[in-house]
């Protein structure tokens, strides 16, 4: 679907626009990317001689000496100091353990709440059946990220305060995953599942066999989709946590920001948020593809 | 009622399963919907419409006060609650003039033969990816006053320095500028689907009848684009609506509230006892402006895509 077409022909517009175009393209693509090289740039370079006095990066301090090992030209060094200090102030290990299990934890109970309601929704009649499905729209009409408050009370009141499953809990229901697998599900010829009855498969069996094979797109996209937006979650696993053992990625890179000494240490600090950010764009230049199609089948996230 | 093909099910002491299986098949999405969208949004309806004076006394029941007070602006959390309703509209207002009409440019140059093409959509893409977090500790750095990039570039034209986050009226731009980053290739995405569901034809039509590149423009590609304009507005005003990771690293709505906004005032509110009337009212607003815009978007996209499926 994402496929590139030239909607234009070949040279009927003329090459100037084409030149233009791709200047355009150009210019913005490294605007767009302009912040996430100075970042680079910035958790490599020593600490106070990043930028002092006008320099920018490039215009390297003569005075100033390589502490340790260094990589480098002359006195233009680079260091992997800010790393070091950034790996330190932040348990980075156990955050990355609670993120990992943040979302799969979410997404391997919603894989079977939204199949199961999705199929339900999809190809049952039963009474209510209009009203329920109202209910389930209600969580993508008010996201339940604006009832923190009130959400923060109940996960008090059940005891779980502070735990990977105050977390996860809210999301466990996915209206969004079960209207993406009712449409999918819906799609499904009925042949098949009237064959698969005739066999004498139950329920189950008829979703393994027959619906869940024949969905497999919509769970990847699913499956990006919930990752993603769990992963870069902030506000909730803010809230409904205190320790540093259960606190995901984001929640730990929050705390490196408000602890930093800010006039200093913005080297540190691009190292921690490169730190955190890194794997997720590595792992979307891996799955670009899959991700944009993906993504794009969000829009009522 | 029935499922769908009783007639396989041969077996005796199975009807009442299958009468309850749907129901059995729904219960644990509804139960947590239930539990953490239901309920709290009644909670919140109800929390609204009471008030305690002092933190040990019960709650009374005071009808439309706490509503009244935030938009009352002799009320001390009404001359914020305005405040930052207003920073909300503008915050996401600008987002979206900008975002949008650069969303449809970029779409329209990414949807071209051209070299590397993966690359640049990598390049505006990417931040959508990043959590908001990390990307607003970036632009907090690039925003920084004394040795932040801009200030740094400022300073060596001699144009001295711009004190970004921590001055009144550069504050809110400066936070839209981040989002518009941020969003503009969650949009251009949906921009490319649309270009890309356009048929040739058209174009090669309009050609023959001599419309040049900006009549096409003008007259095809935005007219056919229109649908996904209206669905991008709509999610761009609820994504508005939401934001609170970067207030969080970029200032905390401060200085002087004047880069607040609604969710995360709430947030900020969330520790108040006395205020809990007002925070509710708060949370009932965000609600409803949510459920509008939401709603909407679902009966005029969401339907229509089922009718065309069914």
């Amino acid at each position: 679907m994402l496929h590139h077409r030239a909607t234009q022909g070949r040279n009927r517009p003329g090459d100037g626009w084409r030149l233009i175009g791709t200047a355009l393209t150009v210019a913005f693509a490294l605007l767009w990317l302009l912040p996430l090289v100075f970042s680079i740039l910035m958790s490599v370079r020593p600490t106070r001689s990043s930028i002092i006095n006008g320099n920018i990066f490039f215009a390297c301090d003569l005075e100033e000496e390589p502490p340790g090992p260094t990589v480098g030209v002359g006195p233009c060094w680079f260091t992997g100091d800010n790393y070091a200090g950034a790996w330190e102030v932040a348990p980075w290990p156990t955050h990355y353990a609670n993120s990992i299990l943040f979302v799969t934890g979410t997404l391997i109970v919603q894989i079977p709440t939204t199949t199961m309601a999705g199929y339900a929704f999809a190809r049952m009649q039963f009474r209510g059946r209009s009203l329920l499905l109202g209910l389930v729209l209600l969580q993508i009409m008010i996201p339940s990220g604006i009832l923190i408050i009130q959400n923060f009370a109940m996960i008090r009141q059940l005891g779980v305060f502070d735990t990977q499953l105050a977390l996860m809990l809210p999301y466990w229901g996915s209206a969004f995953g079960v209207l993406l697998l009712r449409q999918t599900f819906r799609g499904v010829p009925l042949e098949l599942e009237e064959a698969a009855r005739m066999d004498g498969a139950n329920w189950l069996q008829l979703m393994r066999h027959v619906y869940v094979p024949l969905s497999i797109p919509a769970y990847i996209s699913f499956a990006l989709i919930s990752i993603s937006s769990h992963w870069n979650e902030f506000l909730w696993p803010f809230i409904v946590t205190r320790s540093e053992s259960v606190r995901p990625l984001t929640v730990g890179l929050n705390k490196l920001f408000h602890t930093t000494d800010l006039g200093a240490n913005y080297n540190q600090m691009m190292a921690g948020t490169l730190i955190v950010i890194a794997p997720l764009v590595v792992v979307f230049l891996l799955f670009q593809r899959r991700f944009l199609e993906s993504f794009a089948q969000s829009g009522l996230k | 009622m029935t499922v769908v093909s009783p007639a396989a099910e041969p077996r005796r002491g199975k009807p009442w399963l299958q009468r309850a299986l749907p129901y059995l098949l729904v219960a644990p999405t509804l139960i947590f919907i239930t539990m953490f969208t239901l309920r709290p949004a009644v909670q919140a309806l109800w929390d609204s419409a009471h008030s305690r004076p002092r933190a040990n006394q019960p709650f009374a029941y005071v009808g439309s006060q706490n509503y009244e007070d935030l938009f009352n602006e002799r009320h001390f959390i009404g001359r914020q609650y305005v405040k930052i309703l207003h920073n909300t509209l503008v915050f996401t207002g600008g987002t979206l003039v900008v975002s949008l009409p650069l969303a449809l440019l970029l779409a329209m140059l990414l949807n071209r033969k051209i070299r590397a093409l993966g690359l640049w959509r990598f390049c505006v893409f990417y931040p959508v990816l990043l959590p908001m977090i990390g990307g607003a500790t970036i632009w907090a750095f690039l925003f920084s006053d004394s040795i932040g990039l801009l200030n740094t570039i400022l300073r060596s034209f001699n144009l001295g320095t711009v004190p970004w986050l921590l001055d009144p009226d550069t504050v809110l731009p400066s936070v839209i500028a981040v989002n518009i980053w941020k969003q503009t290739g969650y949009f251009m995405l949906f921009y490319l689907a649309g270009l890309q569901g356009i048929p040739r034809d058209i174009y090669e039509a309009a050609e023959l009848d001599g419309a040049g590149l900006f009549r096409q423009f003008w007259n095809l590609t935005l007219p056919l684009l229109r649908r996904t304009t209206l669905f991008l507005l709509i999610i761009g005003v609820t994504f508005g609506f939401q934001t609170v990771e970067q207030l969080e690293v970029m200032g905390r709505g401060n200085p002087a509230n004047r880069s607040n906004m609604l969710l995360y005032y709430i947030f900020q509110l969330r520790n108040e006892k006395l205020n809990t009337g007002h925070v509710a009212a708060m949370t009932v607003i965000l609600a409803l402006i949510l459920l509008i815009f939401t709603s909407s978007n679902f009966f005029l996209f969401e339907r229509g895509r089922h009718d065309e499926k069914a």
